[in-house]
């Protein structure tokens, strides 16, 4: 079965190719696996906690040209978006830029679960940074409201 | 289709090679269009069907995974044709790093290393598989979807662990090319 054009421009020339710091409380990573064929996908995205802009995404997947199409494409689409806008993103959105065969589907599916879940591991961060620095902020605030009684 | 219905065996994942073969060798031989030319189309019809589904069958149980796939589907998991479900992080990490060591290898045309790791991941995948055999035969007739699943997980492990041996094969064959 013939690639798409698109499929083969990306599995030629994949873009960001690579690894984030999956240790950088900003960084939030995603690693998939599909049972169908066997094959793994990392997708990682770098947040900027302010604006919640996905400033970085790298991806390292061992499968086949349409999962490395895929998960190219998805860390091109994702940069300079929102997470939430990251997050409404659609396998069928890939299936359709790429022009996907149905046995095709499973590859772009496993591009979509990678980004959620990379998502989700960076929400999980902020949430854990936000409840460590509110318990030392409690421990400090106390101090302030004690003074006014001096 | 019950592939093994279909080749009249017993139902089990640690299924006799040479049963299997010898089975599917007498039911081939007795479907052969030679042996039939002189019944009508409908018939000879009928029994060209019937060798499709028994070669269907035969692929389906030489093979450990889709043998094990077809064995959890006749215990009424639907779940057996990979559909989205989701992999225990242990796994995916193991698989991750085995795969990333050998794409290394792999452009390092370091061989010995390809082979180490490839001897690795059959050790693991012959480990698994063995798990299965004893866990596919405790497993009652009227099993419960909580009992199946773990057996379904084990599946999905083998499928990692043979797509990395392909990739193995793959390399090596590319070396032998070259
Ligand atoms: S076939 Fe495995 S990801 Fe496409």
């Amino acid at each position: 079965m013939a690639y798409s054009d698109k499929v083969i421009e990306h599995y030629e020339h994949p873009l960001n190719v690579g690894t984030l710091d999956k240790e950088d409380p900003t960084v939030g990573t995603g690693l998939v696996g599909a049972p169908a064929c066997g094959d793994v996908m990392r997708l990682q995205i770098k947040v900027n906690p302010e604006t919640n802009v996905v400033e970085d995404a790298k991806f390292k997947t061992f499968g086949c040209g349409s999962a490395i199409a895929s998960s190219s494409l998805v860390t091109e689409w994702v940069k300079g978006k929102t997470i939430d806008e990251a997050m409404a993103l659609k396998n069928s959105q890939i299936v359709e830029e790429l022009n996907l065969p149905p046995v095709k589907i499973h590859c772009s599916v496993l591009a979509e679960d990678a980004i959620k879940s990379a998502i989700a591991d960076f929400r999980k961060k902020q949430e854990e940074r936000k409840a460590q620095a509110s318990g030392v902020a409690g421990s400090t605030a106390a101090q302030p409201s004690v003074q006014p009684q001096k | 289709m019950d592939p093994f219905a279909t080749l009249g065996l017993v139902p089990r994942f640690d299924l006799d090679q040479g049963e299997l073969e010898s089975r599917y060798r007498e039911l081939q031989k007795a479907l052969h269009p030679d042996k039939h030319t002189g019944a009508p189309a409908s018939q000879r019809r009928m029994t060209l069907n019937k060798a499709v589904e028994v070669n269907e069958a035969y692929r389906t149980l030489r093979d450990d995974i889709k043998r094990a796939q077809a064995l959890l589907a006749l215990h009424g998991n639907a779940q057996a044709s990979g559909e989205r479900e989701v992999a225990d992080p242990e796994l995916l990490m193991e698989v991750m790093e085995l795969r990333e060591a050998l794409g290394e290898a792999k452009v390092r045309r370091d061989l010995t290393e390809v082979k180490a790791l490839a001897a690795r991941v059959d050790a693991l995948r012959a480990g698994v598989r063995s798990g299965l055999v004893a866990a596919f035969a405790a497993l009652p007739a009227s099993a419960a979807a909580a009992q199946l699943s773990p057996l379904a997980a084990q599946v999905s492990r083998l499928k990692y662990y043979q797509r990395f041996l392909d990739e193995v094969s793959a390399i090596e064959d590319e070396a032998e090319a070259s």
